[in-house]
């Protein structure tokens, strides 16, 4: 553990406030304005109303772009679990000199700038022929988030005592009945916390959708047309549903992931 | 049958024939991500080679798009100023990033955690709502501006604050200072309990434990940070669409007109093509300077 003096600590934290004030204070503004009007350069205190919300849910385009979101990341989560399992525990078993690259291979788009990742998948839908459709949106989310799935499975899958495999097969299991009762319960802590974090990343994936998308718009493409329109005064109160959404997102990951950290 | 120590034998090739679990395994593993991820990768760079002629794509290999964007006085002055504003956010990030990051580690027990959770929850928030919030803050209509006209200390509107290269940087420097945290934070956690403790012992102030202890075991962490923010900031279309205006044009905003309006694919391929160049060098010279240090 780092010490440091009183006074050090009352100016990091000085700075740790401002930080945080320009972190949250955009954000509850906009949920702020999504209760009160503005007018004449003042706060209009009477104006207290739900008015905003409830237009935002008689928002047809809304209310679709939200269940294609929740469409899309549900996709995306299945395919890249799968997908990502599969992949982990192939890394796992081989000897092949080629799963290195193989697994360079599936960092690739994590580690490349989306707009990248955005644009190869673009040019091979049409190459291939297949036109922009959700589809499309769930493959690219799909690659995006592979990388972070298959490693989150294969750090569990590397400290799964080989042991009890190994008894089991002793006792007669098949390989199947090894993975469907020994294996998958060990790993499902790691599967279900990928699962999280994966859905999390698709539920706010904005640079390859956008280049990927077809006519059905998922949530942050509807936010970005109606911004590009300019201010509708809904979505402040958008603004305060996703604020509270992700939040609630976030500490169910923190309450269920567990980020590897290292303290002394 | 024998077993590797820290091998798991389902689906791994310990059987004397591979049971067909383990070849569909071997065959997914390696044909959906040369399809889906390596496939689009070599057509992407194969496209920067083909050019547009009258509004048609000729399928020659040319290198004609690279030559342009070095000969046209439009995009290398563009691709500079890229540069330095995500280098600007770079900076920014680390700077304010460091102190918080140093504060997180001196905390003990749950408040560390919870508190770094408290930085690092914006993440997690909608990344296009974050940029209208700021944007609802710096517009000419916006919040800050109605404040500094209430208070008196200005008597219009303050335009300078959004849609030009500055609103950029320090919206995107809003948006990805959270990333910068954490490598920090992870870079200061790992320094060994016992130096400190040496350093303390031998009499060095808190001030020269810093200076030569904790900031030279914690650089490395530092410039993972400031690559994570640069290399994030450059690739961003969107922020600078939605704050930079008609004046705050950047690289990504011109490869992403080439893909709209512009409908130049082959030419917004090779554009890409250049950015990735960059990201490669930046993450390049990253690793490069973690292995140095390591052989020191």
């Amino acid at each position: 553990m780092i010490r440091i003096s009183p006074v050090a600590r009352i100016g990091l934290g000085l700075i740790g406030g401002f930080v945080l004030v320009v972190l949250y204070g955009p954000l509850f503004i906009a949920v702020f304005f999504s209760f009160f009007e503005f007018q004449n350069n003042a706060v209009q205190w009477d104006s207290f109303s739900f008015d905003a919300y409830v237009s935002l849910f008689h928002d047809e385009s809304i209310l679709e772009a939200v269940g294609n979101t929740l469409f899309v990341g549900a996709a995306a989560v299945v395919l890249s679990v799968i997908l990502g399992t599969a992949l982990a525990f192939y890394y796992n078993g081989s000897r092949s000199r080629f799963r290195e690259l193989l697994q360079l291979v599936i960092f690739l788009p994590f580690l490349m700038p989306p707009i990248i990742t955005g644009l190869s998948l673009l040019i091979f839908f049409r190459e291939i022929d297949v036109p922009r459709s959700l589809w499309t949106v769930i493959i690219g989310h799909t690659v995006f988030v592979l990388a972070l799935v298959y490693r989150i499975v294969l750090t569990r899958l590397q400290t799964l005592r080989t042991s009890l495999v190994e008894a089991s097969l002793d006792l007669g299991a098949s390989h199947w009945q090894t993975f469907r009762y020994v294996l998958l319960p060990g790993l499902m802590p790691a599967i279900g916390s990928a699962a999280i974090l994966a859905f999390a990343l698709s539920f706010d994936e904005t640079l390859i959708t956008l280049l990927v998308t077809g006519t059905d718009s998922t949530l942050p493409m509807r936010l970005w047309a109606m911004m590009r329109m300019g201010f509708a005064p809904d979505i402040n109160a958008l603004v305060a549903v996703i604020l509270v959404g992700s939040t609630l997102l976030a500490l169910f990951a923190i309450r269920f992931v567990k980020i590897p950290m290292q303290p002394n | 049958m024998s077993l590797r120590s820290g091998v798991i034998p389902i689906g791994a090739g310990e059987q004397e024939r591979p049971g067909p679990l383990r070849i569909i395994i071997t065959v997914v593993a390696y044909a959906l991500p040369a399809v889906f991820i390596l496939l689009p990768l070599g057509l992407f760079l194969l496209q920067s080679f083909y050019y547009v002629d009258h509004g048609a794509e000729v399928r020659e290999l040319t290198i004609r798009n690279y030559v342009r964007f070095f000969s046209d006085a439009a995009f290398v002055p563009v691709f500079l100023r890229t540069c330095v504003v995500c280098l600007a956010v770079a900076g920014i990030s680390v700077v304010f990033a460091y102190p918080i990051a140093y504060l997180l580690a001196s905390l003990q027990g749950r408040r560390k955690y919870v508190l770094a959770l408290v930085f690092v929850i914006p993440l997690m928030m909608s990344y296009i709502i974050k940029i209208y919030a700021i944007r609802a803050i710096l517009g000419g209509n916006g919040f800050l501006n109605r404040i500094l006209l209430f208070l008196g200390i200005v008597d219009a509107p303050l335009n300078f604050l959004i849609f030009n290269l500055q609103a950029v940087t320090l919206t995107l420097a809003i948006l990805l200072l959270p990333f910068a945290i954490l490598p920090i934070f992870i870079a200061l956690e790992r320094v060994p309990r016992t130096i400190l403790d040496a350093s303390a012992d031998l009499g060095a102030s808190s001030w020269q434990t810093f200076c030569r202890v904790i900031w030279p075991l914690s650089l490395q962490g530092t410039i993972v940070a400031a690559t994570f923010t640069f290399v994030l900031a450059l690739g961003d279309f969107v922020t600078p669409q939605m704050v930079g205006g008609t004046s705050g044009m950047t690289f990504g905003r011109i490869i992403y007109s080439q893909f709209g309006f512009a409908f130049n694919w082959p030419f917004g391929a090779a554009l890409s093509v250049i950015l990735l160049v960059l990201v490669l060098a930046a993450l390049l010279l990253t690793s490069l300077f973690g292995r140095a240090r390591h052989q020191l």
